[in-house]
C-alpha cells in the first residue's frame, strides 16, 4: 500500500516533467510512409494502430489506410499492426513506402465484447452475449435502435406494434417473466441506466412513445445484448429481461479528423389497405340482416315509407366514399447526420449533428428528431483518463389517435364510417357519421404534439492504481424533458363542443454515481485472474404538471389560460437503488474459465422490511480447441462449451411507494378537499426473482467461414410481483403482492456463414432462430386484460393467451355459429370460453444475406415468426353482417356469409350483435399471425478508391435500400405485428392501428 | 497505509448508514395509513371521501343497473355488457355489475374508517356537534349503500369495520336480503339521531334520511310509515317544491333547486362523465344508449309524457338521445332523489291503504307539474297503482328507478316479459365469487 500511495505521488509530481518531456524536439533518423489494406480485397484499412516494437512510440492509419513514421529508430526495425477484427501482425521495416497487408480473423475471436461493467475477448465470454453491429440495420427507417434489431438477435423478439415511427416496440428476450413488472429489457448507453418506458399520457387511444428513439442510432457504434445469468447478474435487479449495451462512437487516439457524411431520402407508402365493401354491397347486407330478423329492409325505395320511416333508395343506388385513401398518404422520410471523429496522442472526440425526419403513412402523424452528440476523452497522465458522453436529443412528434377509442380516432373516422355515407350533409356541409368525426375536418384540424428533449450523459475518471489495478469513478444522467398538448376545435368530438385543451409538461431525471475497481492479471502464464469490485447508487424522480382548459370563446383561441374553465394538477414520484457488486474471474491455460458474480441491491419501492435482494451467479466455460486432442483437428478453429447459473431480480413495475399503507387526497367532494384509503401495506413485499441455467456452445469452423452459436436455457421465476386480487368486501380490489411464478424455457441458433469470399466476390449468410416455451406455473386467480377480456393469463397456459369462444364450423343447413360447447349445457355461456391460442410464436428468428461484387453490395435481411396468433379485432366490428347498420363499416370478407342452406363458409348467416354468429370474442377472428418478411434490402455502390482520391475522398458509397417489400401471411390483416394498445399486457390484438410501411430510400455516405 | 484505510472505513461506514437513508423515500401526494383520522379537519376531508366514493358508484355505474334494465333504453353501441340489461340476461362477468359491486364496498370501507375513527377523537380535536354530523353522515351514506346492495344482489356480506389488512372483511358470507335492508335501516336511524335538521340537498341532513326511510318503508310495504315520512318533506314547503316548469330541476345549468332532496354535486373539477353516454356525436358523446322508440313516443306525447319531452333530443341523423345529462364540462349533478318521488312514494302508500283520492290527489300534483291534465275518475286500487307505475315510468325516465319500481311491485316478470325468476335479482360478480370462497353466486347464475 505504501508503495502504491508513493507511486502515485511520485506520478502527480513527475507529470509535469512528463509533459515537458515531450516538448522536446525528437531526433529524426528514419520517415516511413505506408499504407494498410486488407490482403484479399486490398482495401485500405482505416485506423488501424502500428506500434513500433520496444518503444512507445505509436500511429494510426487515415482514412485512406495511410500511415507515416517519423522516428529515432533507424531501419530496419518492426513495426506491430492490429485492427479490430484483423489478425495482428509483425511487419520488419526497411525502407518506405511500404504496404501492410492484414488478413482478416474471421474466427471473431479476439474480438472485443461489452460485458457487465468491463470488456472481454469474445474468446473468454462465458455468459451468452451476442454483439449486434449497427451498420447493418442503419437503412431501417424507423425511430429508434431498438426497433432496428428486429431479427438481428437470437431469441429477441421484437414486434414493431404500429407503422407510426418512434413509437413504443414490443421487447420479450427469452420471452416474459412478469405479469405486472415490466418486461423491456435494460437499456443501457454509455453506461447510463436510461428510462425505456413512455413519459406519453396524452391518450393516443392506448399507444405510446419509445423515449428509445430519442437516441440518433447512426451515433451508435455497437449494440451488445446480455441473455443469462451470468451476463445479467451484475446488473442484479435490473436483469432479469436481458440487457442491452449500447455503445456510441468514439474518436481514436492519433487519429487524423475523418468526417463522416450521411443523406437519405425516401418514401413510404402502406403496402395494402382494408378492403371495404362498396355501398351497394354495403346497403345488400344491412338489407339482409334485417330480412333474417324479420324486420323491412331499410334501403328499399324512398317513397316506401313503413312505420313513419322511409326508405334509404335501393341497394344499387348507394354511393361509395372512399375514406381510407384520405387518410393514407405517401410518407416522406430524410435523414442527414454529420460527423466528425479523431484525436491526437492524449485526445480523442467524437461530435455529431443529426436530423431525421419521417412522416407516417398515416396523416398527420409524422416523427422529427434532431440530435447532437459529443464524446471526448483525455489522458492527463498514463495513469489517469477523464472523459465524457453526451447525447442531446430533442424529438417532436405530430401524433394521432390511431389506436382504440372514437374521440379524435383517426382511423375510426377513415376506416370504421361506412362507405356508403356521405362526409356531406343536405346542406353541402361535412359531418361526422357513425358516431366518428368527419375525417377531413379531423385531419385539417388535428393538433396534438409533444416535444421530447433528452440528456444522456455521464463524466468518468479512471485511474490506473497499479499495473494491473484500475479505479473507475462515474456519474451519469439521464433527462428528459416532456411536453406535450392537444387542442380540440369546438366542432370535433374529442372538443366537446365548446374546445378543449390539456397541456403536461414531464420532467423525469435519473442519476447514477458509480465506483469500479477491477483487477486482471496472469500468474505464471497460466493463471488469468481478474476481479471487479463496483458499487452504484441511483435515484429516479419523475415529475409532471398538467393543465386543461375547456370552453374556449371561439375556435382562435387555443392556450389554456383563455379557456372558460381550467384544471391544473401534478404529480410526482422518486425511487433510489443502491447496489454493491463483486466478481471474480479464473481462467487456467486459456482452457478453463470460470467465474462468479454477486449484486446486492436495496431498492426503496419495498419499505423497511426487505430493501435489499442478492443475486449470485456463477459460470464456466471449456474451450475444447485448446485440448491435446483437439488442437491436430484443423478445420475447427474453436469449440466452447459454457454453463452458467444464477439470479435476477425485478422490481420495475410497481408503484414507488408499493409496499405501504396509504391515503390519497383528491376524494373532493364540494371542491372541498377529501381522503381515502389508496393502497393496503404489504410490509412482506420482497424482490422478484429470476434463477436462469443456461447451456450454450461456441463453435468456428474453417477458419471462421461458419461460426455456430447455440444456446439453451431454463428460466423461472419465482414471487413474481401482482397485484394479487383481493375480495372486493374489503374496499380494495388488490394489494401489491409476490404471487405469481413463471417458467421460460428454450433454446436459441446463431450460424453465420462466409460462403464466398474472392478478391472480387463475398457472400456470407447470418442465421438465427430461436423458440421460447412461456408458462404460467403459479397464480392464484385469472386475470383478464385487453378490449372485452380477449387476453387471459391463468395458471398452467403461457401468459398472453387468447380466451374465445372456439367457433367449430357454420352449419351449412341453417347458416348458424357452432361453438364448442364445454359444459355440454346445450347453451353458448362464458363457461364455453376457453384458451385457444396465444401471442407466442413456435419460432422466430431472421434471415440475412450479404454480398459484395467488385464496388456493389447487396444485402437482404428476412425476419420470420411462425405459431403465433392475433387477434383480428377489426373483424369483429367489421364483420358485424349488418347489424351495426349506418354505425360501421363492413369488410370484403362478409360478403362470404352463409346464404342458403348448402353453403359451406366459415362466416355465419347474420342474427344481430352478440346474439349467437357474430359475438364478443368468438374465435372466428383469432387469426394464424405467421409471417415471413423480407424487411430490408439494400444495394449500394462504393467509388472505386483510385477514383474517390481523385476528389479527395476516403470514401464515397451511394445506396438504395426498401423495406418491407414482401410480406408472406395468412393473416387477413394488414400486419400480423399490430398491437391496437401498447400495454404490456395486452399485445395481440389488431384494432384500427396503421401497418408498418413499404418504404423505399436512397442515399449518400461519403468519408474525408 | 493507515489513513488509507482509515478513509475506507470511514466511506464505508458513511456508506452503509447512508444507504438506510438514500432507501427511505416518502410519498408525497400520499399519505402515510395511520396519519389519517386525527383531528377535525381530517374528519371532515375524510367524510367528503366517503361521499366522493358514494358519487362514484352511483353517477354511472349504479344508474345503468336501474334504467337499462328497465323498458325505456335502447342499445346503440358495441359492448355486449351494456345489452345484457336490456336483455335482462346478465353475465357474471358483466362489467357494470363488477364496477358497482366493487365501488360500493369501496364505499363502506371508506364509511367504517369514519365510523371507526371519528367517536374516539377527543373534544379537544374536534367540535362535539360537528363530530356527531360527520358520524351520522358516515352511516347516512352506508346506509345508502347497503340499500343499494340489497336492491340488486338481495343478501350480502355485512362489513362493519374498516380494512386494515388483507385478512380483514374477506370471507364473510352473505346475509339475507331482509338483514341487508335491516343494515340500510338501523345506519339510518343511527344517522337520523346524529344529523342535523337543516336542509342541505347535497348531503345527509335528517330530513334526507327521512326521505329515504319513506323510500324504505315503500319497499317494504309499511305503507303508513312511508306516508309519515314523506310527508314530512312535502309539508315543509319553504325548502321543497315541485319546481315547474318540469325542465327547471336540470336544464339550463340548474342546480341544487328546490326540487332536489338529495343530489351529487358536480363541477367542472368533479366532473361527472355521464352525459358523454346520452349524448350525440355531434354534442360530444358516443351515445352509446338512447331512449328507445317506445319511451321517446310517450314522453314527447302532450297527453302522456307533457313537460318530460325535455328529457330526450334529436340528433343530427334524426335519432332520439336522453338529454337528462347534456352539460360536457361534467357539471351535470346527479339525482338521488326529488320531490317528486315523495309524492309519488305517498300517492301508491294511500292507494295501497284504499285512500285513493288522497293517492289521486299526490299523483295529480306530479302531472299537474309536467303541464298534463289530472286523472280522474280511476275507481280501483289497481287502476290507480297501474297509473302509478306508469306515471313513475315517465317522470323517472332516464334515472334509476323503473327496474326496482317492477321488481319491488312484482311486476317485473309481466311488464318486461321476463320468464325466469332467478333474473330478477342479479349475479355476484364472477371474479369475487371466485376470489372468496365464502360468497355464494345468485341462484340461476
Amino acid at each position: 500500500m505504501i508503495e502504491i500511495r508513493q507511486k502515485l505521488c511520485m506520478l502527480l509530481l513527475l507529470l509535469p516533467a512528463f509533459i515537458q518531456a515531450q516538448q522536446t524536439t525528437p531526433l529524426v533518423n528514419s520517415t516511413l510512409d505506408g499504407v494498410v489494406v486488407d490482403a484479399i480485397t486490398k482495401d485500405p484499412l482505416a485506423g488501424a494502430t502500428l506500434q513500433l516494437e520496444g518503444v512507445t512510440h505509436s500511429t494510426k492509419s487515415d482514412g485512406r489506410g495511410r500511415f507515416r513514421f517519423v522516428t529515432g529508430q533507424k531501419f530496419p526495425y518492426t513495426i506491430i499492426v492490429s485492427y479490430i477484427g484483423y489478425k495482428n501482425k509483425e511487419v520488419i521495416a526497411n525502407g518506405s513506402p511500404l504496404t501492410i497487408e492484414l488478413e482478416q480473423d474471421a474466427t471473431g475471436l479476439s474480438e472485443v465484447v461489452v460485458v457487465g461493467y468491463t470488456t472481454q475477448e469474445r474468446r473468454n465470454i462465458i455468459g451468452s452475449v451476442t454483439k449486434v453491429d449497427p451498420a447493418q440495420t442503419a437503412s431501417i427507417p424507423v425511430g429508434g435502435i431498438d426497433a432496428q434489431l428486429q431479427g438481428k438477435i437470437p431469441g429477441v423478439q421484437i414486434s414493431s406494434n404500429t407503422g407510426v415511427p418512434g413509437e413504443s416496440i414490443n421487447i420479450r428476450l427469452r420471452g416474459a417473466t412478469s405479469i405486472s413488472s415490466g418486461n423491456n429489457p435494460l437499456f443501457i448507453v454509455d453506461g447510463v441506466f436510461v428510462n425505456s418506458n413512455s413519459l406519453q399520457t396524452v391518450n393516443t387511444g392506448g399507444k405510446a412513445t419509445s423515449p428509445i428513439a430519442d437516441i440518433n442510432p447512426s451515433d451508435i457504434a455497437s449494440v451488445e445484448v446480455l441473455k443469462d445469468a451470468e451476463a445479467t447478474a451484475l446488473y442484479g435487479s435490473r436483469g432479469a429481461n436481458g440487457v442491452i449495451i449500447i455503445t456510441t462512437k468514439k474518436g481514436e487516439y492519433n487519429q487524423r479528423p475523418v468526417i463522416d457524411l450521411g443523406v437519405s431520402q425516401g418514401w413510404a407508402k402502406a403496402a395494402e389497405l382494408w378492403e371495404l365493401t362498396t355501398g351497394p354491397e354495403h346497403a345488400l347486407l344491412v338489407n339482409e340482416y334485417n330480412t333474417n330478423i324479420g324486420r323491412p329492409a331499410p334501403f328499399r325505395p324512398v317513397t316506401e315509407v313503413i312505420s313513419g320511416v322511409a326508405g334509404r333508395g335501393l341497394p344499387e343506388e348507394q354511393q361509395t366514399y372512399d375514406r381510407l385513401g384520405e387518410a393514407f398518404r405517401t410518407g416522406g422520410l430524410g435523414d442527414y447526420n454529420l460527423s466528425i471523429r479523431g484525436g491526437s496522442s492524449d485526445t480523442r472526440y467524437y461530435l455529431s449533428g443529426g436530423y431525421n425526419r419521417q412522416e407516417s403513412i398515416l396523416r398527420p402523424i409524422s416523427f422529427d428528431r434532431a440530435s447532437f452528440k459529443l464524446n471526448l476523452d483525455q489522458k492527463l497522465a498514463d495513469f489517469l483518463q477523464v472523459g465524457s458522453s453526451n447525447t442531446f436529443g430533442r424529438s417532436y412528434r405530430n401524433q394521432g389517435r390511431a389506436g382504440d377509442g372514437p374521440q379524435g380516432g383517426i382511423l375510426q373516422a377513415a376506416l370504421h364510417t361506412p362507405t356508403y355515407l356521405s362526409p356531406y350533409n343536405e346542406n353541402g356541409q361535412l359531418v361526422g357519421r357513425a358516431g366518428f368525426d368527419n375525417l377531413t375536418l379531423l385531419l385539417d384540424n388535428y393538433d396534438v404534439n409533444s416535444t421530447s428533449l433528452r440528456y444522456i450523459g455521464n463524466v468518468y475518471a479512471e485511474a490506473k492504481l497499479l499495473k494491473n489495478l484500475t479505479f473507475k469513478s462515474s456519474f451519469s444522467l439521464d433527462y428528459n424533458n416532456y411536453d406535450e398538448s392537444e387542442y380540440w376545435k369546438s366542432f370535433l368530438i374529442a372538443g366537446a363542443g365548446v374546445g378543449t385543451a390539456t397541456s403536461a409538461l414531464t420532467q423525469s431525471s435519473s442519476w447514477i454515481n458509480e465506483q469500479l475497481l477491477s483487477y486482471k492479471t496472469t500468474i505464471g502464464g497460466k493463471h488469468n485472474l481478474g476481479a471487479l469490485l463496483g458499487n452504484t447508487l441511483q435515484s429516479n424522480v419523475a415529475k409532471r404538471t398538467s393543465a386543461a382548459g375547456q370552453g374556449f370563446a371561439n375556435d382562435s383561441f387555443t392556450l389554456i389560460s383563455s379557456a372558460a374553465s381550467t384544471t391544473g394538477s401534478d404529480f410526482w414520484d422518486k425511487y433510489t437503488l443502491a447496489s454493491f457488486f463483486a466478481r471474480i474471474d479464473y481462467g487456467y491455460d486459456n482452457r478453463y474459465l470460470v467465474d462468479f458474480s454477486i449484486r446486492a441491491d436495496g431498492s426503496s419501492k419495498f419499505g423497511s422490511a426487505n430493501p435489499w435482494g442478492y443475486f449470485p451467479a456463477v459460470g464456466v466455460a471449456w474451450r475444447l480447441k485448446q485440448e491435446q486432442f483437439l488442437q491436430e483437428v484443423a478445420f475447427i478453429d474453436d469449440l466452447k462449451l459454457r454453463a452458467s447459473y444464477g439470479s435476477t431480480g425485478s422490481q420495475s413495475g410497481i408503484g414507488s411507494f408499493a409496499a405501504r399503507g396509504l391515503w390519497t387526497g383528491g376524494a373532493s367532494y364540494q371542491e372541498k378537499s377529501g381522503i381515502a384509503p389508496l393502497q393496503l401495506a404489504n410490509p412482506n413485499l420482497r424482490w422478484e426473482r429470476t434463477d436462469q441455467l443456461n447451456i450454450g456452445l461456441d463453435l468456428s469452423l474453417f477458419k471462421g467461414r461458419l461460426a455456430v452459436d447455440f444456446n439453451v436455457y431454463d428460466k423461472y421465476t419465482r414471487d413474481g410481483l401482482l397485484p394479487l386480487a383481493l375480495g372486493e368486501t374489503t374496499g380494495f380490489n388488490s394489494f401489491t403482492s409476490n404471487a405469481v411464478e413463471v417458467s421460460n424455457k428454450g433454446f436459441e441458433l446463431g450460424i453465420n456463414s462466409i460462403n464466398v469470399r474472392k478478391a472480387h466476390f463475398t457472400w456470407s449468410t447470418d442465421f438465427n432462430i430461436a423458440r421460447n416455451v412461456n408458462k404460467i406455473e403459479k397464480l392464484a386467480t385469472t386475470l383478464n386484460y385487453g378490449s372485452r377480456d380477449l387476453i387471459r393469463f391463468e395458471e398452467g397456459y403461457p401468459m398472453y393467451s387468447f380466451w374465445v369462444y372456439k367457433q367449430l364450423y357454420v352449419d351449412p343447413q341453417t347458416g348458424n355459429a357452432v361453438y364448442e360447447d364445454i359444459d355440454g349445457n346445450g347453451q353458448r355461456t362464458t363457461a364455453d370460453r376457453q384458451i385457444h391460442g396465444d401471442i407466442w410464436p413456435d419460432f422466430f428468428g431472421g434471415l440475412a444475406n450479404t454480398f459484395t461484387y467488385k464496388q456493389l453490395d447487396l444485402a437482404a435481411f428476412f425476419n420470420f415468426s411462425y405459431g403465433n396468433n392475433v387477434y383480428n379485432h377489426n373483424r369483429f366490428f367489421g364483420e358485424s353482417g349488418g347489424a351495426r347498420d349506418a354505425a360501421r363499416i363492413l369488410f370484403k370478407n362478409n360478403l362470404n356469409r352463409w346464404q342458403q342452406p348448402g353453403d359451406i363458409t366459415d362466416v355465419p348467416k347474420s342474427d344481430g350483435l352478440n346474439v349467437n354468429n357474430y359475438i364478443d370474442g368468438g374465435s372466428r377472428w383469432l387469426e394464424d399471425g405467421s409471417y415471413l418478411r423480407l424487411r430490408n434490402i439494400t444495394l449500394g455502390y462504393s467509388l472505386p478508391q483510385t477514383a474517390a482520391d481523385r476528389i479527395k475522398l476516403s470514401k464515397l458509397r451511394l445506396f438504395l435500400a426498401a423495406n418491407n417489400l414482401f410480406t408472406w401471411t395468412k393473416y387477413s390483416g394488414l400486419d400480423p405485428e399490430a398491437a391496437a394498445n401498447s400495454s404490456e399486457n395486452q399485445v395481440g390484438i389488431d384494432l384500427g392501428t396503421p401497418p408498418q410501411p413499404r418504404s423505399f430510400q436512397f442515399g449518400i455516405q461519403l468519408t474525408w | 497505509m493507515r489513513v488509507r484505510y482509515i478513509n475506507m472505513l470511514a466511506v464505508s461506514a458513511l456508506i452503509s448508514s447512508a444507504c438506510t437513508d438514500f432507501l427511505n423515500v416518502l410519498p408525497k401526494t400520499s399519505i402515510a395509513d395511520d396519519a389519517t383520522i386525527i383531528d377535525q379537519q381530517s374528519a371532515e376531508t375524510a367524510i367528503n371521501g366517503v361521499y366522493a366514493s358514494y358519487r362514484s358508484y352511483f353517477d354511472v355505474s349504479y344508474q345503468t343497473i336501474g334504467y337499462l334494465s328497465g323498458d325505456n333504453i335502447e342499445f346503440t353501441g358495441s359492448q355486449s355488457q351494456i345489452k345484457e340489461f336490456i336483455d335482462h340476461n346478465v353475465n357474471a362477468e358483466n362489467s357494470t355489475i363488477a364496477s358497482a359491486w366493487s365501488g360500493i364496498y369501496v364505499t363502506i370501507n371508506r364509511a367504517n374508517h369514519v365510523i371507526d375513527k371519528v367517536p374516539a377523537l377527543s373534544n379537544d380535536a374536534i367540535n362535539a356537534t360537528i363530530k356527531d354530523r360527520i358520524l351520522g353522515e358516515a352511516y347516512f351514506i352506508r346506509g345508502l349503500a347497503y340499500f343499494d346492495l340489497a336492491r340488486v344482489w338481495g343478501g350480502v356480506p355485512l362489513i362493519t369495520k374498516p380494512t386494515a389488512g388483507p385478512t380483514d372483511n374477506v370471507g364473510v358470507p352473505r346475509s339475507t336480503q331482509a338483514q341487508a335492508y335491516a343494515q340500510a335501516l338501523s345506519d339510518w336511524e343511527l344517522a337520523e339521531g346524529l344529523l342535523p335538521q337543516t336542509t342541505d340537498r347535497r348531503r345527509g341532513t335528517q330530513k334526507t334520511v327521512w326521505a329515504l326511510k319513506a323510500r324504505y318503508y315503500l319497499y317494504h310495504q309499511q305503507w303508513q310509515q312511508a306516508i309519515d315520512h314523506a310527508t314530512r318533506l312535502i309539508d315543509d314547503q319553504t325548502n321543497y317544491q315541485l319546481v315547474t316548469p318540469y325542465n327547471a330541476w336540470f336544464a339550463n345549468n340548474a342546480a341544487a333547486t328546490q326540487e332536489a332532496v338529495f343530489e351529487l354535486f358536480h363541477s367542472t373539477n368533479e366532473i361527472n362523465g355521464h352525459y358523454a353516454s346520452w349524448q350525440p356525436q355531434e354534442r360530444g358523446g358516443t351515445r352509446q344508449w338512447a331512449p328507445n322508440n317506445a319511451f321517446a313516443q310517450l314522453v314527447t306525447n302532450p297527453g302522456t309524457g307533457g313537460g318530460r319531452s325535455a328529457l330526450v333530443g334529436v340528433d343530427n341523423q334524426g335519432r332520439w338521445y336522453g338529454n337528462l345529462y347534456y352539460r360536457t364540462n361534467g357539471s351535470d349533478p346527479s339525482f338521488v332523489f326529488r320531490v317528486a318521488e315523495l309524492y309519488l312514494v305517498r300517492a301508491e302508500a294511500h292507494a295501497k291503504l284504499g285512500r285513493l283520492e288522497n293517492a289521486l290527489d299526490d299523483l295529480n300534483a306530479v302531472r299537474e307539474r309536467a303541464a298534463l291534465d289530472p286523472l280522474e275518475g280511476l275507481a280501483t286500487e289497481d287502476a290507480v297503482l297501474l297509473a302509478i307505475e306508469n306515471e313513475r315510468r315517465l317522470e323517472f325516465g332516464l334515472e334509476a328507478h323503473r327496474w326496482f319500481d317492477l321488481v319491488r311491485t312484482g311486476r317485473a316478470q309481466t311488464v318486461l316479459g321476463i320468464t325466469n325468476a332467478n333474473r330478477l335479482l342479479l349475479p355476484l360478480p364472477a371474479e369475487q365469487v371466485l376470489i372468496d370462497d365464502a360468497l355464494e353466486q345468485n341462484t340461476g347464475y
